[in-house]
């Protein structure tokens, strides 16, 4: 009777702590911290700072997120059910043309941020998905939450969605592709994509 | 209006009677097994775990390019519902991809048009020159003025959630802003105790106890809101002491109008982004509200 107890309570601490250990190793939170530090440090070089090294600071920090951002499965999960319908050529054209925009719409939000301290707020790992919330303080002490989507791919946690005040990236322009698409044509997105890539 | 002062007598006795119940570790709410229910069902999802969809966890093949093209699910409910990974599984797996309702599309579009123009062209230029002579520091001041005056729609509408934790929040910083924060100008309550501001509104407590937006409506000059927001707005005038404090329809139209200035000079520059690194301002606009009030509703 008592040692049937005793194994029923080390099976339920077992567990216990079995539940809480992956919570603790963050491994995608470490990942993504690693990131966040790299643009931090772009950010904050002076070396960097002049308007006239606005180009090079960009490529540096389109650099460090290539590492950490899934683009792919990022224009995957937008265009949601109208990917399935697109030729192979279709979607060669459409994930660099969606990962710029993508980028600036990152280094908008980073840059226009002065940025004085993140805080990391948990995350939560169910097998090769985590979700990572993030508390952004600007300089003037006011809180931005950000969360992370990320889905692992070998040893890398990999970011394929993010939200801002639980404004989903990919939930917004999949429902503005859905409406192009549905109202005009592919070739109408695609269009207006290339009208918002830097060049023009 | 007494019923308003009656509230706000009342949470500061039970504040007094129950010092426990003040906020040392703001971030912990109360939770009482039923609100949490509500909770859930206000969101739109059930507590019990959600069984998880055997085509999307059945490995990483899903993942690659390749392989995605082969399965060919063309109805949106199911693919959405896979696209859905397990750990959004408890906040969105819905039958319906979530947008909110637009009947109104036309009709909002062209107040969408209206109120982009009246921000080019009135609000931004009027915001940059007071931006241009006033220093931020007083800018925010004057936000933390006009926000600390509408505590009562805060407080009120915590209170209508039960959240009596965010209640005595409201109420400790009314108290300590307004007094040593000279009549809110300064925040001490944030700075010194790091009691935010529980921001609270009547659509967010119509939306707690179960009422969906119903459809998104788009307002000149007031912008983004739905039908249910629409109302909500109306209790929070009702709740707003300008409404009572300012007889002159003018005067507080002027006062009303200069809070939006003073904050639009704050945020100058996130509009032209937002529209820049859209395809669809007005969807992207739609979609960000009804996610944000979401957002919100949820996180009380």
């Amino acid at each position: 009777m008592n040692r049937t107890f005793l194994i029923q309570a080390m099976l339920c601490l077992s567990f216990t702590f079995g539940m809480v250990v992956p919570g603790f190793a963050g491994e995608p939170q470490d990942q993504l911290r690693e990131t966040t530090d790299k643009v931090l440090s772009v950010l904050t070089d002076p070396d960097l700072k002049s308007p006239s090294k606005a180009k090079e600071r960009r490529e540096r920090i389109q650099k460090i997120l290539d590492e950490r951002f899934d683009w792919e499965e990022m224009a995957r999960r937008s265009l949601a059910r109208h990917w399935t319908q697109r030729t192979p050529e279709e979607i060669r054209e459409f994930v660099p043309l969606f990962k710029v925009l993508l980028e600036r719409v990152y280094a908008d939000k980073v840059e226009g941020y002065s940025w004085n301290k993140i805080s990391y707020e948990g995350e939560t790992i169910d097998r090769d998905y985590a979700a990572i919330k993030v508390k952004i303080f600007t300089a003037k002490d006011q809180a931005i939450r950000v969360e992370y989507r990320t889905l692992k791919k070998g040893n890398h946690w990999l970011v394929y969605d993010f939200s801002v005040e639980g404004v989903g990236l990919v939930n917004n322009y999949r429902t503005q592709f859905n409406e192009i698409i549905v109202k005009s044509s592919f070739q109408e997105l695609i269009k207006r994509l290339k009208t918002k890539s830097p060049q023009n | 209006m007494r019923l308003i002062f009656g509230l706000l007598f009342l949470s500061m006795l039970w504040l007094i009677a129950f010092p426990s119940f003040a906020p040392a570790e703001p971030e912990i709410l109360i939770q009482f097994p039923f609100t949490s229910n509500l909770m859930a069902q206000a969101s739109g999802f059930s507590r019990e775990p959600v069984e998880r969809n055997p085509i999307q966890t059945s490995g990483t093949d899903l993942n690659s390019l390749e392989s995605s093209a082969s399965y060919a699910v063309s109805d949106l409910p199911v693919l959405m519902a896979q696209l859905n990974d397990p750990v959004r599984e408890e906040t969105e797996l819905e039958e319906q991809p979530d947008t909110i309702a637009d009947p109104l599309q036309p009709v909002n579009r062209i107040f969408f048009h209206v109120n982009d123009k009246l921000y080019f062209w009135a609000l931004k230029p009027l915001a940059s020159g007071y931006r241009a002579v006033v220093p931020e520091d007083f800018r925010l001041g004057v936000k933390n003025f006009f926000s600390n005056l509408t505590t009562p729609v805060r407080l009120v509408n915590c209170l209508l959630q039960a959240n009596f934790k965010g209640a005595g929040n409201e109420t400790i910083r009314f108290l300590l802003n307004s007094t040593l924060g000279l009549a809110g100008f300064l925040d001490p309550a944030k700075t010194e105790l790091r009691i935010e501001k529980r921001d609270e509104d009547f659509g967010q407590t119509l939306g707690f106890w179960g009422i969906g937006p119903a459809f998104y409506i788009e307002w000149p000059i007031l912008g983004a809101s739905s039908l249910r927001d629409t109302f909500g707005y109306a209790g929070d005038l009702l709740l707003d002491p300008k409404t009572y404090l300012i007889q002159s329809v003018p005067v507080g139209l002027a006062i009303r109008t200069y809070d939006q200035v003073n904050e639009t000079s704050l945020r100058i520059g996130e509009y032209e982004d937002f529209k820049r690194n859209t395809l669809d301002p007005y969807i992207a606009k739609r979609e960000a509200y009804h996610q944000n009030r979401k957002h919100k509703i949820k996180n009380r």
